[in-house]
Order: structure tokens, then C-alpha cells, then sequence
């Protein structure tokens, strides 16, 4: 089981993604996706299964040229399907109050939720199945982690988290928690 | 005697009662360094002018402290070391550096009318090992100012410079290793070069 975790700024330029392959088992869906899909998305894909389930939809507007562990031909999907994961939680952004919004957008087998920051930045967690208290927790410590980082002196607000620290640190948690 | 010095110190950080934030202060003191950095854009550079401030705190501290603390004359350079860490840091940092007294220089043939004891400890040197920074509480150098060479908490080296020049002695304080940089410790050297003589002001016959 694998998560896509991306740090979005409030202008939705992305900072930080992870990705994470947990040894948490799920129950596997096998089912053919590629019938799911809408046309514009096959195309993309070398039309097999494994290459399916190695899909992630994140919110990613444009291609960052930070930490990638994904397939290639993922880029092409993952672009299309930001945009609409991105809406929803703008949406809900102005309605709801809380800072942890569960489960906002499915894609197939992903489930996207997010974790808005009072100040606007954006967690977006791309994952199977349910894991609701592991996932909260997981935000909280990203956010913990965030706002450490954002304390350095030499990190400028909004620009791409480099740090090796935080980057350990946050693969520490996904692993606890995920 | 050091048992003593605890005990002034303490009770000198307990009696103040305005403290400021200590995140404030370390964002502060951050902000102020990133801005050097910036104005300056060279390593080196950042370090003398921030050993600079720190002389211009040290000099103007020392009066405040001897005041509040009341401690007198210092017997040898050895006692120094201790009232700097356990006195000093405390009662302005809440922190007490870990003191660690260098080898006493070799004795060389005394200068006729050379003033008693303290002639002697000229070259000591004593370490102070810091196992927290407050002013470095949430700062991670990024590369290129990890190859620059910059000295993140110069300042205290600057204070102490500074503190000790107007007691007259003349030292030297640096930087010896700093986990911030990806070193074991934080280590401050300080090294006794010369007494200064009491200078007669100009003018006086």
C-alpha cells in the first residue's frame, strides 16, 4: 500500500512530496480500472494493471522537481486529476472550518484527503483504503514538522522544502502512522 | 567554590523578573544573521561582524552584571572560566556551559616586578561546552552556508571578548566546533592573551 503526500502553498505551488509504501496490507482490489477511467486518461497508460495501481492521483498542478518515486507514465494522470482534487478542497476550504477534511475526492481505488493549515498551506494525502486515525495523525505530525521548518531562519516562506531533516523526519512518521 | 557560583547564578536568573520569549529571541537573533548574510555575502565576514556585536553586548553587559552579582575580583583565570559559565550564561541565557580548563602554560622565567599570581595564567585557556543553544533552537544551515564557514552563535564569542576586556584581560574567543555545522559539540574556546594595564587617562600629569 503505498501514500503520495504533497505540501501545497496557499498559490498551490507545491514544496514537498513523499511518496511511501507502507507494509500495512489492504485488501486488494483487482478489479480491471482501466474500464473506470474516461478516455482522456488511457491513453497515458500502458493499459496494464500494474501499471494502474501504480497511479497516483495527488494534487500536483505541475511537475516538481522534487522527490518522485512513482512511474513516469503516472505524470500525465496525476496533472489531470489534481485540478479536480485541488476544487474540492478549495470548496470545502470555504465552508468548513476544520483543518483535517477526510476523504475529499476518490479516483479508482485512491482516496484523496487534506490537511489545511491555518495559514493556508496544503497537505494532500493520496491513499487506499481507510485509515482515518493513522492519517490523522500523520498530518499533525507533518504540520508539527512544517511549522519547525518554517522557523529556520534560512527557509524562505513558500518556497521548496529542501531540508534532509525534515525529509527523514516525515518518512519517520509515515512509517509510524501509515 | 563552584558550588557557590551555581548558587549566585541561580538565584541571579530567578530574581529577574522581565524575560523575554525565547522563541522570539531565537527568530530574532535568526532574522538578524540570514540579513547579514544577505548585506555581506561572504562567510567571513558575517563572522567578524557578528563577533563585533557581540563586543559591543559584552562591553556594555559586564556592568550590569557585576552590579546585580556582586562578585569580586577573580584570583586566576581558572575562576574566570567558572564565573563566565555558571554566572554569567546563567543568569543572562539560563544555561550553564560545561567548563573545561586547558593545560596551564609552561612557566617561563617571571619578568622582575612582574605582579604577583596572575602573570602566570597568561596563555590559560578554558573551553566551554554548550549542550543547548538557545539561539540556535530551530536553525538548520543550508549548504552553501555550511561550506561558507559561518559561526551561527559568533555572538557569544564577541560577548565574552568584550565582558572580559573591560575586567583587562585580553582574550581571544572562538568557535571551536558547532553541531549546527554537523559537529558532536558546541564548543567556545577562550584563551587569556594578555593583562591589561590600567591605563592613565590623557590629559593627567
Amino acid at each position: 500500500m503505498s501514500h503520495h503526500l504533497f505540501l501545497l502553498s496557499p498559490s498551490d505551488t507545491p514544496l514537498y512530496n513523499l511518496t511511501h509504501h507502507s507494509s500495512k496490507p489492504i485488501a486488494n482490489v483487482s478489479s480491471p480500472l482501466s474500464s473506470n477511467l474516461p478516455n482522456w486518461s488511457t491513453s497515458a497508460f500502458a493499459g496494464t494493471l500494474t501499471a494502474l495501481s501504480g497511479a497516483s492521483s495527488s494534487a500536483h498542478q505541475t511537475s516538481s522537481g522534487t522527490v518522485r518515486m512513482g512511474g513516469g507514465q503516472d505524470r500525465h494522470v496525476i496533472q489531470m486529476i489534481a485540478n479536480a482534487s485541488l476544487d474540492v478542497i478549495e470548496d470545502l476550504m470555504k465552508t468548513q472550518s476544520t483543518m483535517l477534511l477526510k476523504s475529499v475526492d476518490k479516483f479508482n481505488e485512491w482516496t484523496v484527503s487534506a490537511f489545511i493549515t491555518p495559514g493556508n498551506m496544503k497537505f494532500v494525502l493520496l491513499h487506499e483504503g481507510k485509515n482515518d486515525d493513522g492519517i490523522k495523525a500523520f498530518f499533525t505530525d507533518v504540520w508539527e514538522l512544517y511549522v519547525k521548518t518554517m522557523l529556520n531562519p534560512f527557509h524562505t516562506a513558500h518556497t521548496p522544502i529542501r531540508s534532509t531533516v525534515f525529509d527523514a523526519r516525515v518518512r519517520a512518521s509515515a512509517k509510524k502512522h501509515l | 567554590m563552584s558550588k557557590q557560583y551555581k548558587g549566585i547564578g541561580e538565584d541571579l536568573w530567578k530574581g529577574r523578573p522581565e524575560k523575554v520569549n525565547a522563541e522570539l529571541f531565537a527568530l530574532t537573533y535568526g532574522a538578524l544573521v540570514v540579513q547579514l548574510i544577505q548585506d555581506y555575502e561572504d562567510y567571513s565576514e558575517v563572522n567578524k561582524q557578528i563577533d563585533k556585536m557581540g563586543y559591543n553586548i559584552g562591553t556594555r553587559l559586564i556592568e550590569d552584571f557585576l552590579a546585580k552579582s556582586g562578585i569580586g575580583r577573580c584570583a586566576d583565570f581558572r575562576e574566570v572560566g567558572e564565573v563566565v559559565s555558571k554566572v554569567g550564561f546563567k543568569s543572562f541565557l539560563n544555561i550553564t556551559p560545561t567548563v573545561t580548563h586547558g593545560a596551564p602554560p609552561p612557566p617561563s622565567s617571571p619578568r622582575p616586578g612582574s605582579t604577583g599570581p596572575s602573570q602566570a595564567s597568561v596563555g590559560s585557556s578554558f573551553t566551554l561546552t554548550l549542550d543547548e543553544n538557545p539561539l540556535a533552537e530551530f536553525v538548520e544551515l543550508p549548504e552553501e552556508v555550511l561550506e561558507g564557514g559561518l559561526w551561527f552563535s559568533n555572538v557569544y564569542c564577541g560577548v565574552i571578548r568584550g565582558a572580559l576586556e573591560m575586567v583587562q584581560m585580553q582574550v581571544e574567543a572562538n568557535f571551536i566546533s558547532d553541531v549546527l555545522r554537523g559537529d558532536e559539540t558546541t564548543e567556545i574556546r577562550v584563551k587569556l592573551i594578555k593583562y591589561l594595564e590600567e591605563e592613565v587617562p590623557v590629559g593627567d600629569d
